[in-house]
């Protein structure tokens, strides 16, 4: 076989290989309802004291929830980019430092931990979310 | 030629038989007469527990350069120079560059603390040492950046093998598909990285090489 051949073969490889992990992301993947969404939200600090939001929401991902949250001015938070998506370091001006104490946010969806950032958890209709001050045993 | 065998045989010492596999694969690479003509001298450096003081300092340099090559891309999520060295290291250096890669691993859990991310690392990058080793004779800079590729896109899914453990098949591949998204530019920036600088590393290390042999 040419040298070209090879070589042609292989991206052909590859891109036929990142067609087919797109294929299972779309099928497999995070999902969310279109349309207008009811949700709760309620945020348990490092007290246990509770802040509980409600609403109807079209955001596609808990994130969006939340800045529309912080646009109505009653929630703040704070968080970065990582290699995993939107890493939640502070709500409601409490932060998590994971560093000093072993202190994070956790986020339930429906009583169960989430299997998602916040950027990437999905919204459904009726969603039950909780962002909980938890630190690690 | 027999003289010379029985030279490097005296220095053998056990875990070093790759440098005579580094010889012929740089030989191979390069198309011409290895820079690595004073590995055999290299051998003869002292050494603990198989490695010679050479190789500790070469181990602490290349580790020192996969640092700053992982935080001057930080800030873009998912392109990483880390691959594109360990492949230039490995076949330079070897099965020895593990040390390296271990050794990266170690740094940056004293940074970032014990994840569960430090157990993938722990066999994810000396994975991509030894799949390098096993294609050392390879000399196109094309298969190093579609090998670079791929390994980008599944990346995700090497990294997902602890959470069969964790939380089941379930919970591994939910972990996986998430992250699909990240590893499709993982796999675009490994290639692109790869197709652009790995024969200027490669010719750098030859140099660095040949300079620092006589």
């Amino acid at each position: 076989m040419k040298k070209s051949t090879r070589v042609l073969s292989g991206i052909a490889l590859m891109a036929a290989m990142i067609a087919l992990f797109a294929l299972v992301y779309s099928k497999f993947g995070p999902k969310s309802d279109e349309g207008s969404k009811t949700y709760t939200l309620e945020v348990v600090d490092d007290t246990g004291s509770t802040a509980s939001y409600s609403g109807r929401t079209d955001a596609e991902s808990l994130s969006g929830i939340m800045d529309e949250l912080v646009a109505e001015g009653n929630f703040t938070y704070d968080g970065s980019d990582s290699e995993y998506g939107l890493f939640i370091s502070t709500v409601n001006g409490i932060t998590a430092d994971y560093d000093n104490d072993g202190a994070y946010w956790s986020i339930m969806v429906n009583g169960e931990y989430g299997q998602y950032g916040a950027d990437s958890q999905p919204v459904s209709d009726g969603d039950d979310f909780e962002l909980v001050y938890e630190k690690a045993q | 030629m027999n003289l010379s065998m029985k030279k490097r045989s005296k220095h053998q010492i056990p875990g070093n038989d790759e440098y005579r596999a580094d010889d012929s694969s740089m030989t191979v690479a390069n198309g011409r007469p290895s820079g690595l003509a004073g590995v055999s001298s290299r051998k003869s450096c002292r050494n603990f527990g198989g490695f010679s003081i050479l190789d500790i300092a070469e181990l602490g340099m290349m580790t020192a350069l996969l640092e700053a090559g992982k935080h001057a891309l930080d800030f873009l999520p998912n392109v990483e120079l880390v691959a594109l060295l360990l492949i230039i290291f490995t076949l330079h250096f070897g099965l020895k560059t593990i040390a390296v890669a271990l050794a990266f691993t170690a740094i940056e859990t004293a940074f970032f603390g014990f994840q569960t991310w430090v157990i993938m690392y722990l066999y994810i990058w000396p994975a991509l040492v030894i799949i390098v080793w096993l294609n050392r004779r390879k000399t196109s800079v094309w298969f190093f950046s579609i090998l670079s590729g791929l390994y980008g896109l599944f990346f995700g899914a090497f990294c997902s093998i602890p959470y069969l453990f964790i939380g089941g098949i379930n919970m591994a591949f939910t972990w996986w598909v998430a992250g699909i998204p990240y590893d499709i530019v993982h796999c675009i920036a490994n290639f692109a990285l790869c197709l652009a600088l790995f024969k200027p590393l490669n010719h750098a290390m030859n140099y660095i090489l040949k300079i620092t042999s006589r």
